[in-house]
C-alpha cells in the first residue's frame, strides 16, 4: 500500500526522513548548542587558570619567555588571551606538533592545568559524532540533507501554517505533542533551514567534489590557491640553511597595540613570529573570528619584525568564495558578541525540542493504532528515551567526570570521554529494562539533579569564580530547574509498572 | 500528517527507491554539478563554488521529487538518462585529455 | 554591548509577535477584553509590523547590517516561542511582558 496523494508521500518522507535520522539530529544539534559556549565550557572545565591582564601585557610576558628559552627558534606562535578564554599560550615551531605551553602573564612562570577533552569535546561530537572524522562528517552531513527533506516536506503537510502559528494546547495528549513540533519547527524555520544548509556548506567540496574534481583533478589546495588574493609582497628567496644577519626584534607589545587598532581592542587572536632575533623577521598578527560574519581563517596583517614596517594587509575575499565563507560563519556563530551567542544557543535548543518532540509524537500516534507492531513501537520508545534524556545526562556527566577524576590522571581526557560514554551507555541499558514512561522520568531527573548539582561542585572543587565559570554554573541551574520541570510533569499514573504501554497518555 | 507508514509496507518499492533517491540522487547531483560548473560564465574558481553551494539545493529538490509520487520506472529512467548526459558536459575536457 | 538596547530590541520584538498574534481572531477572543471595539483588532497586525520594524531598528544600533539582520530574525523566532508558551499558562503575563520588559529597558538606561 503506496501512499497516493502529494501530501501523503510528503508525510511519509517526513516521518522516516525524520524518524531514522532524528536520534542523530539531536545529538548533532545539543552539542551543537553547547559548542556555542565551548570556550567557557573548557574555561570551566580548568578551574586551576585565574585571568590574566590586558593583551599587550600578555605579548610582553610571552615575549620575555619565548626570548629566554627559545631564541634560535625558527618561529613563534602566541595565543592571547581574549573575553571568551583568557589563555596566554606560547609555542616555539608548530603548534600542531609541538604543544602549546600556558604562561601566567604575570610570573612568566608555565601554567599547568589539568589535561581535559574540554568544552572542544562537544565542538568535535558535533560534526563527527565522535566516529572516526571522514565518516563522522559523512554521516552528519547525511543527517543535515534529511533535516532539510523534512523541514521542506513538513512545510509541505503543514496545513494550518498560518492559522496556528501561535497555537500551543497543553495537556491534550497527540494534540500537544504536534502543537510543540509545529510551533518549535515554525517559528524557528529561518533558523532551521539557516543551520542546516550552512552546515553542509561548510564541508562543501567535500560532500559533493564534482566541480572540484572537473576544474582542479580533485585537489582542494588548489582551488584555494586560485581563490586566494594576488600576493602583495614577495618575500626575498633564500636557499636553505642561509639566514639572514641577527638583528633585534621590536617589543611585541607594539604589534599588538597596532593590530587593535586595524581589528579593535580585544579582538586579537594571535601573533606568530618568523625568524625572531633575524634581520628578516616577520611579525604576523592575526585576527580573532567575529568582526565579521565572514569566516576568516587565515587573514592576518604582516609586519618586519625589525623595521616594525607593515608589509600585508588582509585582501577582500572574491564574491564567490566571501559567500561560502560568509555562509560558513553564519553557522559558526563567531560574530556579535555573547547576545548573538545567547540567540544562536537558544535557537539551538528550540531546535532540539522540535526535534525530540516529533520523535515522541511518532510514538504517541503509533501507541493510537491498533495494528501497530509492539516491538517496533518498543524499540523507538526505548531509543527516544536514551539519545534524548540520556544524551542530556551525558553531557553533565562529562561536567562531573572533569571535576572527580584525579588531577595528575593519566591520560586524563581519554578518562573522561570513557565517562560521557559510559553515563550515555549506562542510558541505554536503563531505557532497554525500564518501561519507557519510568524511563523518562528517572532519566531526566537524574540529569536535572546533575545539572542542579554542578554550581555545588563548582563551589567545592573549583578556582575562582569569575564571569565565565558562574556562567555556565547558572545555566546548568536553569536547565536543571527545567529538566526537573519536565521529570515531574511526568504523570505518576504513568510511572507505575504497567504490562503493555498501550493505554498510557502522553507526556504533557 | 495523516498516516505513519509502517515497515510492513512492501519492502521492495520501498527501498529501491530510497536507493535511487539517495545514491542515484547522488550520482545525478554529481554530473550535474560539474556540468554546472562548466557552463556558469564565471572565472573557474567562482563557477567551482557556485556551482557546488548550489548542489546541495538541487539533490534536496531531487529527493523530494522522487517521492513526491513519481512513478518508480520514470525514476529510473530520468538518474539513467540524466546522468550520463550531465556527466559528458561536465567532464568532456578532462575525458579528452585521458583519451588523448 | 548595551544591555538596556538588547532588552528594549527584544521585548519590541515580542510586542510585535503579539500583535500579529492579537490580529488572529482566536487569540483576540482569548487575550483582549470583550468591551474593545472590533476596529482595535484590525490595528494589532500593522502595529506588529511597525514593532517588528522598530526592533530592527534597535538592532541595527546594536549591530553592523548584516549581524542585526541574524540577530533580527532569532529575536522574532524566540519571543514567538515565548508567547506561544505564555498564551495558555499566563495569559495575562503574554500581554505585561512587553512594557515590563520595556520598563526595565528604560531604568537600565537611566542607570
Amino acid at each position: 500500500m503506496k501512499p497516493r496523494t502529494f501530501t501523503q508521500s510528503m508525510s511519509w518522507l517526513h516521518t522516516w526522513a525524520g524518524l531514522l535520522l532524528g536520534w542523530a539530529l539531536y545529538a548533532i544539534f545539543l552539542t551543537g548548542s553547547l559548542a556555542v559556549f565551548d570556550k567557557e565550557l573548557g574555561w570551566w572545565m580548568q578551574p586551576e587558570i585565574e585571568r590574566p591582564a590586558g593583551d599587550a601585557a600578555a605579548a610582553a610576558a610571552a615575549q620575555r619567555w619565548l626570548q629566554a628559552r627559545h631564541a634560535d627558534a625558527g618561529s613563534w606562535n602566541i595565543e592571547l588571551p581574549g573575553e571568551r578564554a583568557p589563555l596566554l599560550g606560547v609555542t616555539a615551531g608548530d603548534p600542531r606538533r609541538d604543544g602549546s605551553t600556558l604562561i601566567d602573564p604575570a610570573s612568566g612562570e608555565p601554567l599547568e592545568p589539568r589535561k581535559t577533552v574540554g568544552g572542544n569535546f562537544f565542538f568535535r561530537f558535533h560534526f563527527t559524532l565522535h566516529l572516526p572524522r571522514n565518516l563522522g562528517i559523512w554521516v552528519v552531513g547525511l543527517a543535515g540533507m534529511a533535516m532539510l527533506v523534512a523541514l521542506v516536506s513538513g512545510i509541505v503537510i503543514h496545513k494550518k501554517i498560518f492559522k496556528e502559528f501561535f497555537t500551543f494546547r497543553p495537556a491534550k495528549g497527540q494534540r500537544s505533542w504536534l502543537d510543540a513540533h509545529n510551533a518549535s519547527g515554525v517559528l524557528l524555520l529561518p533558523f532551521h533551514l539557516m543551520i542546516a544548509y550552512t552546515g553542509l556548506v561548510i564541508f562543501f567540496v567535500i560532500y559533493m567534489p564534482a566541480a572540484l574534481d572537473a576544474f582542479y583533478g580533485g585537489d582542494r589546495d588548489a582551488l584555494l590557491r586560485d581563490g586566494a588574493p594576488p600576493m602583495q609582497a614577495s618575500e626575498p628567496a633564500r636557499g636553505p640553511g642561509q639566514s639572514a644577519a641577527p638583528a633585534p626584534l621590536l617589543p611585541l607589545a607594539d604589534f599588538v597595540r597596532r593590530g587593535e587598532a586595524h581589528y579593535g581592542p580585544g579582538m586579537l587572536a594571535g601573533l606568530r613570529v618568523n625568524h625572531p632575533g633575524r634581520a628578516d623577521a616577520r611579525v604576523i598578527v592575526q585576527p580573532r573570528l567575529g568582526s565579521r560574519i565572514e569566516l576568516t581563517k587565515g587573514e592576518a596583517l604582516v609586519f618586519d619584525g625589525v623595521s616594525g614596517q607593515l608589509l600585508q594587509t588582509p585582501v577582500p575575499t572574491r564574491t564567490s568564495l566571501l559567500s561560502q565563507r560568509v555562509l560558513a560563519g553564519l553557522h559558526f556563530a563567531q560574530f556579535g558578541g555573547y547576545p548573538m551567542r545567547w540567540l544562536y544557543f537558544f535557537c539551538g535548543l528550540g531546535g532540539c525540542a522540535m526535534i525530540a518532540s516529533g520523535l515522541v509524537l511518532y510514538t504517541v500516534k503509533l501507541r493510537k493504532q491498533a495494528k501497530a507492531p509492539r516491538r517496533w513501537l518498543e524499540l523507538v520508545e526505548r531509543l527516544n528515551v536514551a539519545s534524548v534524556a540520556g544524551l542530556g545526562l551525558a553531557c553533565v556527566a562529562l561536567l562531573w567526570a572533569n571535576r572527580l577524576l584525579p588531577v595528575e590522571l593519566d591520560r586524563r581526557g581519554g578518562w573522561e570521554t570513557v565517562a560521557f560514554f559510559g553515563a550515555w551507555l549506562l542510558c541505554f541499558l536503563h531505557a532497554a529494562v525500564r518501561a519507557p514512561m519510568p524511563a523518562w522520568r528517572e532519566q531526566l531527573a537524574g540529569a536535572a539533579l546533575l545539572c542542579l548539582g554542578l554550581p555545588l561542585l563548582d563551589l567545592a572543587t573549583g578556582g575562582a569564580l569569575d564571569g565565565q565559570r558562574l556562567g555556565v554554573d547558572l545555566g546548568a541551574l536553569a536547565i536543571g530547574l527545567l529538566l526537573g520541570w519536565a521529570a515531574w510533569r511526568i504523570p505518576a499514573a504513568a510511572a507505575q509498572p504497567r504490562p503493555r504501554p498501550r493505554c498510557a497518555g502522553a507526556i504533557p | 500528517m495523516t498516516r505513519l507508514s509502517l515497515p510492513s509496507r512492501p519492502w521492495l518499492e520501498i527501498s529501491l527507491r530510497t536507493a535511487l533517491a539517495i545514491l542515484g540522487g547522488y550520482a545525478l547531483t554529481y554530473a550535474f554539478t560539474a556540468a554546472l560548473a562548466r557552463v556558469l560564465p564565471l572565472p573557474r574558481v567562482d563557477a567551482v563554488i557556485v556551482a557546488t553551494l548550489l548542489s546541495f539545493v538541487f539533490y534536496l529538490g531531487f529527493i523530494l521529487w522522487s517521492f513526491a509520487g513519481v512513478p518508480l520506472r520514470r525514476l529510473a529512467l530520468v538518474i539513467a538518462v540524466a546522468t550520463p548526459t550531465l556527466a559528458l558536459l561536465g567532464f568532456w575536457p578532462n575525458l579528452l585529455e585521458r583519451l588523448g | 554591548m548595551n544591555a538596556a538596547a538588547l532588552l528594549l530590541a527584544l521585548s519590541l520584538a515580542y510586542a510585535g509577535m503579539l500583535g500579529l498574534c492579537l490580529d488572529m481572531e482566536r487569540h483576540w477572543k482569548q487575550l483582549a477584553s470583550p468591551r474593545l471595539p472590533p476596529a482595535a483588532r484590525r490595528a494589532c497586525a500593522p502595529a506588529g509590523v511597525l514593532l517588528l520594524a522598530l526592533a530592527g531598528w534597535v538592532a541595527g544600533t546594536l549591530w553592523p547590517p548584516a549581524m542585526a539582520a541574524v540577530a533580527w530574525f532569532g529575536m522574532l523566532s524566540l519571543t514567538g516561542l515565548v508567547l506561544v508558551l505564555l498564551l495558555p499558562y499566563r495569559p495575562r503575563l503574554a500581554l505585561l511582558l512587553p512594557l515590563l520588559g520595556t520598563l526595565l529597558a528604560g531604568l537600565g538606561a537611566l542607570a
